[in-house]
């Protein structure tokens, strides 16, 4: 059983009582002794007289009293509850190991603090209490789980310890911190031990295969700590994901940044939605977002130059800060990387699928149309990195290297963009088996025309790699020759879109979104096998533009937007790689890895042409080049507001002894589920004290 | 000596000196003065036997004890007079009460005027007076003397007394009645503050005796109203146990039961044809002697 305060200041009110007492002791008369010849007849005298003055002022004062009393109590909305309310710490000397949840939801604010600065005051005030035989060690529960302090019975020790922890942005992972405990516990000296978790119950970090692990040793008891009570609002939302694409214009860029905002309250939330580059605000949109819902807004931002650039994503402020923001790197300068497969090279350079592809994207040899080429036979394909690219085009491919179509599908998954060209080559069985991931249609077989060529019908230009056709272009392409084609037949449950048809009524263009990337299906071939297309001029501005258009995925370009604790790898070759954190301290790449991701926000990557000698450097060294930047962002399944039921946790942990409790700060507000709530009897008994009294002065 | 005799009132003294007590009944003994009696003629009354010491008389020697009993006894003799009368005067320690409140006389100052007014009186009408002063047992007895010069002893008697110890009048009296002379008058001076004793059944014993007996119920007005305030602890002047009351609880009750018991009092004395005389310490001494002589004398001129 226990009894909770909604609004415990009231309680101060008690204090009143002293007003009664006191005025009973100033209005009391002086008690006069006196020798008497008669007594006893006055002893016989009070038998028989019922007036009794003196309990009465004893009775009327302990009304008076009571009646204060209540009142100060009934004030401060006192809550009945039968659950019982235990000692937080042991009283004899135990083993306990403290399980804190450090993840980013335990961030989310409690008045002027956060739920992890109280569990860490909560933990602290509990060790004053402690038994000085008793140890302690402490294990904090974010991915991935890690003991933070070994066993120590120093007190002092375990408090200066606590008083350096900050929640960190990682997720939580209680399995494998209770996993943790349970082996520390195995190594305890006390016989009385016990585990103390002090989280706020956010589902994310409860997953099963966690707690599948578990070995269970012995039933150790563990109390769970609820601080998510204490939290003073709700994450009203977050900024989900980003997604950053360029579109190339003919002269400059623009950069797209396509937000994610979800909305986790209950009602239609007007949030403010703020696009920061460099630090300085550029946009601002209002969003009307459902509850429950997400929606996606997109910024369009022109580049005047061609510099990297560090954004991030803003939502307006809520309980929990740490989602409501989110950062992307951006890196215009950098060319489209396109590996073109060419699936029938020739001894004759032009008679190669690859020559006329290859001169159409880069046609001066030099990056003047920001799409650099590299050609490759199907051959050397394995040996190619293709996350060094952002566009692969299989020209006339009859079939990959074997099991090649899964690092496509990664690829493309990933946010790359994938061409096919056909040709004589192409081998429609093959696609059609093996490539039925990542193609949206089957092929069927080809089509030659025995009367007039085929043209492109180009009615609707309202394909963003047609707008940039004038009308004369557009009518120069109307006029090309397509000889030869291959029809295709629909896939069942696969989208795509129809870019571009051909006079006979089908399709010459096909593309369809997988994962964060393209693929695209030009239905005849990139070389002049089948058509006359790549000696037109047309055929230069098409092949870039589609490049360009298909190379929006942008992670393959600047390809380091991280989650905390992601690795951040970078390949050495000649020189030696710092990295600048957020927080502005510089390290060392040791074996092309950097590990220390947990700060976030844009980590700046500087290039050293020597090899390094320290692994972190108070200074940036001379030399040192900037080479790039990649982002930091939370996990952002922590940021759901679910939270686990006390029946999910008992399945979990099944075996062990669990307690739950209610931390109680001063800060904490029961709610009125909590019990029962007295307000109303007390104040009904303060209106019965009254008549009391009133009653017992009139007869006085 | 000299400090007693000036706590006595001389104005009392003086006053009450003109007014002369009268035996209602009559008494056996010489009647020398006013008063009547059934023997004539005066005659040395044998009093009692006294050790022989030296100094003594030897014509006072009993030859007759001696031939009895071989030891020298020497006959004492009362001197003659028209009453013996014996006071008695209740030398408790409730009889001390001081008032808190007012400067009235304490019972003992009172009774102690009383008793000398009494015994001036008596003396100055050549009878007898003796004083016995007693709380649980008899504390001091001066046998009745007719002399002038006796009343010396009754006031050093009076000077001497320092109130203590419970009241037992019904074994005192008990005591008493078999040595009292027969035929005599017994003053009974007391603030009869006492518990559970048979008074009654004492009184009868005396006035079967053919003793004349006269009551002098003393008691101070505090003890009748209760006049206290606030909340007080009563310790008792005897061995009553101490109590703390707020008196005006019980000052009704008290008052009423104060009350019964002086009605009691004079209920039963009238029953036994004891003069019974109530006297408040607040009134002056003098106007309650006054009113009961006058009584007294228009009683026997009836």
């Amino acid at each position: 059983m226990s009894l909770n305060f909604s609004s415990p200041l009231f309680l101060f009110g008690l204090l009143g009582i002293s007003i009664p007492v006191l005025i009973h002791l100033l209005t009391r008369r002086q008690q006069k002794q006196i020798r008497f010849s008669a007594v006893y007849l006055l002893a016989q005298s009070q038998k028989r007289s019922t007036r009794k003055s003196r309990p009465n002022r004893l009775l009327l004062l302990l009304a008076r009293c009571l009646a204060i009393a209540l009142f100060s109590l009934a004030l401060a909305n006192p809550l009945f509850s039968f659950r019982q309310s235990e000692a937080f710490l042991p009283t004899s000397p135990a083993s306990i190991v403290f399980v804190l949840d450090d993840s980013y939801s335990m961030g989310t604010r409690s008045k002027e603090k956060t739920l992890f600065d109280h569990a860490v005051e909560y933990i602290a005030k509990g060790l004053q209490q402690a038994p000085d035989s008793s140890e302690f060690s402490l294990v904090l529960a974010s991915s991935p789980a890690r003991v933070e302090q070994d066993w120590t019975s120093d007190k002092l020790t375990f408090a200066n310890k606590l008083k350096t922890q900050t929640a960190s942005y990682r997720t939580t992972n209680i399995g494998d911190a209770i996993d943790k405990s349970i082996k520390l516990l195995e190594s305890a000296k006390q016989k009385k031990k016990k585990i103390i978790l002090l989280t706020d119950l956010d589902k994310n970090g409860w997953k099963e295969e966690f707690f599948f692990k578990i070995e269970y040793l012995s039933p150790y008891p563990i109390q769970i700590l609820n601080f998510s009570r204490l939290q003073s609002g709700n994450n009203k939302g977050m900024v989900q994901s980003i997604q950053i694409a360029q579109e190339f214009l003919t002269r400059s860029r623009l950069l797209r940044v396509k937000a994610q905002i979800k909305n986790f309250s209950s009602t239609v939330s007007r949030m403010p939605l703020s696009l920061f580059l460099e630090g300085k605000l550029v946009k601002e949109e209002f969003l009307d977002i459902s509850p429950g819902q997400t929606l996606v807004q997109k910024f369009s931002y022109p580049l005047k130059r061609n510099q990297p650039l560090n954004g991030k994503v803003q939502i307006s402020d809520d309980a929990l800060p740490a989602d409501n923001s989110r950062y992307f790197p951006f890196h215009p300068s950098q060319n489209i990387q396109v590996l073109v497969v060419d699936g029938d090279p020739k001894t004759i350079s032009h008679q190669s699928e690859s020559f006329y592809l290859e001169r159409a994207l880069n046609p001066f040899s030099v990056s003047l149309s920001h799409i650099d080429p590299t050609i490759s036979t199907l051959s050397e394909l394995p040996l190619r990195n293709l996350s060094d690219f952002s566009v692969v085009i299989l020209a006339n491919v009859r079939e990959l290297p074997s099991d090649y179509e899964l690092e496509l599908e990664k690829f493309v998954l990933n946010g790359g963009a994938l061409l096919f060209g056909m040709g004589d080559q192409v081998n429609a069985k093959y696609f059609n088996e093996r490539l039925g991931n990542l193609l949206p249609v089957k092929l069927e077989s080809q089509y030659q025309t025995r009367e007039g060529a085929l043209h492109l019908l180009l009615k609707n230009n309202t394909h963003p790699v047609m707008q940039a056709f004038s009308p004369k272009a557009l009518e120069e392409m109307r006029e090309i020759n397509f000889y030869s084609m291959y029809t295709m037949q629909a896939r069942e449950h696969k989208k795509f879109k129809v870019g571009t048809w051909f006079s006979n009524q089908h399709p010459a263009v096909i593309e369809s979104e997988m994962g964060k990337g393209i693929v695209v299906l030009f239905l005849s071939s990139l070389d002049r096998d089948w058509n006359d297309f790549p000696i037109q001029p047309t055929y230069l501005p098409w092949i870039q533009r589609w490049t360009q258009y298909a190379a929006r995925g942008l992670e393959n370009i600047s390809r380091q937007d991280l989650l905390v604790g992601e690795p951040f790898r970078q390949s050495a070759r000649d020189s030696s790689w710092l990295v600048r954190t957020p927080d502005g301290t510089l390290h060392h790449l040791e074996n092309d890895i950097f590990r220390d991701t947990f700060q976030l926000g844009v980590y700046h990557l500087f290039s050293l042409p020597g090899a390094a000698d320290q692994k972190v450097l108070a200074k940036l060294p001379q030399g040192a080049e900037p080479a790039g930047t990649f982002t930091v962002n939370i996990d952002t399944r922590e940021s759901e507001p679910g939270k686990i039921s006390q029946k999910e946790i008992e399945d979990f942990l099944a075996g062990l002894e669990l307690e739950f409790l209610e931390p109680q700060t001063q800060t904490a507000r029961p709610q009125t589920s909590d019990g029962v709530p007295l307000a109303t009897p007390f104040l009904l008994m303060v209106a019965g004290m009254l008549l009391a009294e009133g009653w017992m002065v009139r007869k006085e | 000596m000299k400090n007693s005799a000036q706590t006595f009132d001389a104005k009392v003294l003086s006053r009450i000196s003109t007014l002369k007590m009268t035996a209602m009944n009559l008494v056996e003994g010489l009647l020398t003065g006013q008063h009547r009696s059934r023997h004539k003629g005066s005659s040395v009354e044998f009093a009692e036997y006294k050790d022989y010491s030296p100094g003594d008389e030897i014509r006072h020697i009993d030859w007759k004890v001696v031939g009895k009993t071989d030891k020298y006894h020497v006959k004492q003799f009362e001197q003659s007079t028209n009453l013996k009368c014996t006071i008695l005067l209740d030398a408790s320690g409730s009889m001390n009460y001081q008032s808190p409140l007012n400067g009235h006389a304490s019972k003992m100052e009172y009774a102690r005027n009383l008793v000398a007014a009494l015994s001036y009186l008596l003396l100055k009408q050549f009878d007898a007076v003796g004083l016995t002063l007693f709380n649980d047992q008899v504390v001091e007895h001066i046998p009745p003397r007719s002399k002038a010069s006796h009343l010396q002893h009754i006031l050093h008697g009076l000077a001497n007394i320092s109130p203590q110890g419970t009241t037992r009048i019904s074994e005192v009296l008990g005591g008493l009645a078999e040595r009292l002379p027969r035929r005599s008058m017994l003053i009974l001076v007391s603030d009869f503050l006492v518990q559970n004793q048979d008074l009654q059944k004492s009184l009868k014993l005396l006035c079967s005796r053919g003793l004349e007996v006269v009551l002098f119920h003393v008691l101070h007005p505090d003890e009748i109203h209760l006049p206290f305030e606030g909340d007080m602890v009563f310790e008792s002047l005897e061995d009553d146990p101490t109590i703390g009351l707020d008196p005006q609880d019980i000052r009704e009750e008290y008052q009423n039961a104060i009350q019964n018991h002086i009605n009691s009092f004079r209920k039963d004395c009238n029953g036994l044809g004891v003069d019974y005389i109530f006297l408040d310490t607040s009134e002056p001494l003098d106007q309650a002697l006054s009113y009961y002589l006058l009584k007294r004398k228009s009683l026997i001129k009836l």
